[in-house]
């Protein structure tokens, strides 16, 4: 017989401390020097997440177009910080084109899925926008840090190959395009790479979860094989806009390669 | 105009990074010269010869080609005026690959036919070698052979070195530097030449510029700044590789 719901509680959720408990454990015994960040890190997902289930809760309950719109526009704001946060490198107006990229693509993909794959009714309704939003979002964010961080280790690492290109008349754009193909090669290779493997070796998250939830492993299945598309194209354009902003601030208007802006940073 | 120059350098200054690295150079390149620059490690030469296709801008100062200013065309300038770096660019794939390389944007360029680009390798003394050699095989000195046939495919009238051969052993430099004179003359090319081995280039270059610090210390042709003490003052007597023989 199937279950309908396996519903976790707090008492169990105490038990479940028992994995961390095994780990300091270890930790201990190994001399690995890592007990403190594990319990911050336990304290914080604790905390964090428990809190963002109520507000989650709280967002369910809004029904209103400007509410959702809100909504994505400031979690495009904080991806597009954290992405700037995270670049290692100097790069002019990265938190504009990371907020390009993710807009854009959200747009788009969320629009879509929203208004014609998943028919929801109304087009706003947080049970769909919230969580495939923040799927669209944080995989642009993901994909788009890396690839750009891979960008200008491309640039740095074909300084003198870009400069021949465009001594030889080369445009800006052209004289870049093996390094953007590169990185966006490097940022989508294994995306697919997870579409040949899926389901052989382990099940997706998103997936995992709604089966243990109770819903038919099928429609599961359904939901796993849209969203690998969505993150894929999801990365593929966000990376392509990020990457048309971000190449230019390499530049002078005289076609010049910004060489100062490859130095590596101490 | 006939005596009009190539080049005109006008109060040319450039600092980056905080750093002074040209100080108001002042002076013009003629149509056919073989112009040296010397000086030692560091006095600005590769800053200096950058600003001859606009790969680098002065940050003060105005440089005028063929008597408008440099930056008018850039497209159009950097096909009149190739480089050459001190390490060859390469890039990957065959031979043709490499000289087809400026295909991508220039029509006429992809429409080369192969006995053009033959005709290009016999230019740079390599025409026994197949187009679809693999060009990463090449050697040191055959790799810049091959950046200058892929560079002269663009019928530039002047041509930049940027201490093409001092990775290379001094017979290599010289058949190097011997086929670049031998272009000039054949191609009636304009040849500005940045080294730091006086040696090797007082037997081609018809007038030197010496760079100390940024600034032009002389300029004339050799015998005359030979008299001057302007070679030792520039740091550039007692590191010779070349051998006069
Ligand atoms: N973009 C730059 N930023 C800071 N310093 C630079 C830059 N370009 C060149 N320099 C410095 O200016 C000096 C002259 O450089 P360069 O023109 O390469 O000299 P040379 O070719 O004669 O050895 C060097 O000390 C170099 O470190
Ligand atoms: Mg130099």
């Amino acid at each position: 017989m199937r279950p309908d719901f396996y519903v976790l509680n707090w008492n169990d959720l105490i038990v479940s401390l028992a994995f961390i408990a095994f780990s300091l454990f270890l930790i201990k015994k190994w001399k690995l020097g890592l007990e403190q960040t594990l319990l911050v890190g336990t304290l914080r997902s604790f905390v964090q997440l428990t809190l963002m289930g109520y507000v989650l809760t709280w967002f369910f309950d809004q029904q209103h177009w400007a509410f959702m719109l809100s909504l994505l526009f400031i979690m495009i704001l904080i991806a597009s910080y954290e992405g700037t946060r995270r670049q290692k490198n100097e790069i002019p107006h990265f938190f504009s084109a990371m907020f390009v990229a993710l807009l854009g693509s959200a747009i788009l993909i969320l629009g879509t899925i929203l208004l014609f794959i998943l028919d929801v009714e109304p087009w706003y309704s947080p049970y769909a926008a919230i969580p495939i939003g923040g799927m669209i979002i944080g995989n642009g964010l993901n994909s788009t840090s890396l690839t750009a961080n891979r960008f200008v280790g491309e640039l740095r690492h074909r300084e003198k190959e870009i400069e021949t290109l465009l001594a030889l008349g080369a445009t800006p754009k052209l004289a870049v395009y093996d390094a953007m193909k590169a990185s966006i090669h490097a940022a989508l290779i294994p995306n697919i790479n997870a579409m040949m493997t899926v389901g052989l070796v382990q099940l997706p998250g998103v997936m995992t979860g709604q089966i243990l939830a109770g819903i038919d492993p099928i429609i599961a299945v359904r939901y796993q094989i849209m969203i690998m598309y969505m993150w894929f194209t999801t990365a593929t354009m966000a990376n392509i806009i990020m990457l048309t902003i971000v190449y230019r601030q390499f530049f002078t208007k005289k076609m010049q390669l910004r060489r100062e802006l490859l130095r590596e940073q101490a | 105009m006939p005596n009009d120059p190539l080049f005109q350098f006008i109060d040319v200054s450039y600092e980056a990074g905080g750093n002074k690295i040209l100080s108001r150079i002042n002076f013009a390149v003629h149509k056919g010269e073989f112009l040296a620059v010397l000086g030692a490690s560091g006095a600005g030469k590769s800053s200096l010869l950058r600003m001859f296709n606009s790969l680098t801008s002065p940050s003060q100062g105005q440089i005028n080609f063929r008597t408008q200013n440099i930056d008018s065309d850039i497209q159009c300038l950097r096909k009149n005026v190739g480089i050459l770096f001190q390490n060859p660019v390469v890039f990957s794939g065959n031979i043709r690959d490499n000289l087809l390389a400026a295909g991508r944007w220039d029509n006429n360029i992809a429409q080369t036919l192969d006995h053009e680009l033959t005709h290009a390798l016999e230019q740079v003394e390599m025409g026994n070698i197949e187009l679809t050699h693999n060009a990463k095989d090449l050697s040191g000195g055959e790799q810049q052979r091959l950046a200058l046939a892929r560079t002269l495919l663009n019928h530039p009238q002047v041509l930049l070195l940027d201490e093409p051969t001092s990775n290379l052993d001094p017979k290599l430099s010289r058949s190097i530097m011997d086929l670049v004179d031998k272009l000039r003359k054949t191609l009636k090319l304009t040849v500005i030449a940045v080294s730091h081995d006086h040696l090797l280039m007082r037997r081609y270059a018809g007038r030197v510029i010496v760079l100390s610090r940024g600034e032009i210390v002389g300029d004339g042709p050799f015998k005359a700044l030979d008299r001057s003490a302007v070679f030792e003052k520039a740091g550039l007597l007692g590191n010779e590789v070349n051998d006069e023989t």
